[in-house]
């Protein structure tokens, strides 16, 4: 390869980059020629300890300093992006008319009309299983208040009460997951409400 | 691509860094210094002499001489100095690690 050539790959291949760093590099392999040229050695020479001008071309584009501060040009006062962002976001939400937020409010309210007696009930089963739960772990406490006031004591009443409290605590375990559901499905219900009533996209 | 090509290319910042840091030198004369002691694509030194320009490790200044183009002269700043000295530290250091890993290794 001589030196046209050479100059002329390289310049193909540096065409990504803003013309005036393009240029500032061809200058520099310019005057490599130059001086290698006068050192007595041939162009293909000096193109070929160069090395190939599109991993050059490679080099000079990954390896390019970009300033890490973001550069303004016509406003130094420029806030960045991220704060920028926000108010774009309530303008999209502020778009929603009039007539769309009471449709959307009226929707809900039928909605939870029917929905919230239905977690209500759900709760409500929950609570029953908490409840039962106590009532099976402390039924040895009835029998003995039973003993105390001398109806006398029955083997069956014994038995039956170390029964419940096993069904107690497998119960209790029970309750705990259910109750954790029921918090968590109420929360997200809400949360879904909030949203919806807001605008928001209504999901996430 | 060749394994050592990969070597050399890490190892040129800090070679073209400490050369300059011994006297100005300008890009032809970087690079006839350079291929002395490693066998490199030439061409590469320029890239890597930008960056180091754009990172404010080095500034440039041109040079009459004569019987030809003006010579672009590099010169390193004082953070260009922080910053080679700081390299040799740490190219010291993992050149011993990686030896010690070697010789490590050879024994087994």
């Amino acid at each position: 390869m001589n030196k046209d050539q050479f100059m002329a790959q390289l310049h193909d291949h540096l065409s990504v980059l803003p013309p005036e760093e393009r240029s500032e590099l061809m200058e520099d392999y310019e005057a490599h020629f130059t001086f290698a040229l006068q050192n007595g050695k041939t162009e293909e020479e000096i193109a070929h300890e160069l090395g190939h001008p599109a991993e050059l071309a490679k080099e000079a584009i990954d390896g390019r300093f970009i300033p890490k501060e973001p550069v303004y040009w016509f406003n130094p006062e420029i806030p960045d992006p991220g704060p920028v962002q926000a108010p774009v976001q309530q303008q999209s939400v502020r778009r929603r008319s009039g007539f769309t937020t009471t449709m959307v409010y009226i929707g809900l309210c039928f909605l939870n009309l029917i929905l919230v007696p239905l977690l209500f009930s759900f709760w409500a089963v929950g609570i029953s299983l908490v409840v039962s739960a106590l009532a099976g772990i402390i039924s040895p406490l009835g029998v003995a208040l039973d003993y105390a006031f001398g109806h006398g004591f029955f083997a069956a009443k014994g038995y039956a009460t170390v029964a419940l409290v096993g069904v107690g605590i497998l119960l209790a375990i029970a309750s705990r997951y259910v109750l954790k559901a029921l918090v968590r499905i109420s929360v997200s219900y809400w949360g879904w409400n909030v949203r919806v009533a807001k605008g928001g996209t209504g999901h996430e | 691509m060749d394994i050592s090509v990969q070597f050399k290319k890490g190892a040129l910042e800090l070679c073209v860094l400490v050369l300059i840091h011994e006297h100005d030198r300008y890009g032809y004369e970087l690079a006839q210094s350079v291929s002395q002691h490693i066998e490199v694509a030439e061409g590469a030194l320029y890239p890597l002499l930008r960056r180091l320009v754009g990172e404010g490790y080095c500034t440039t200044y041109l040079q009459e001489s004569t019987g030809g183009p003006p010579r672009k002269y590099y010169k390193l700043t004082p953070e260009g100095e922080h910053y080679m000295k700081r390299l040799v530290i740490e190219w010291k250091q993992f050149v011993k690690s990686v030896s010690n890993l070697i010789e490590r290794g050879s024994r087994l």
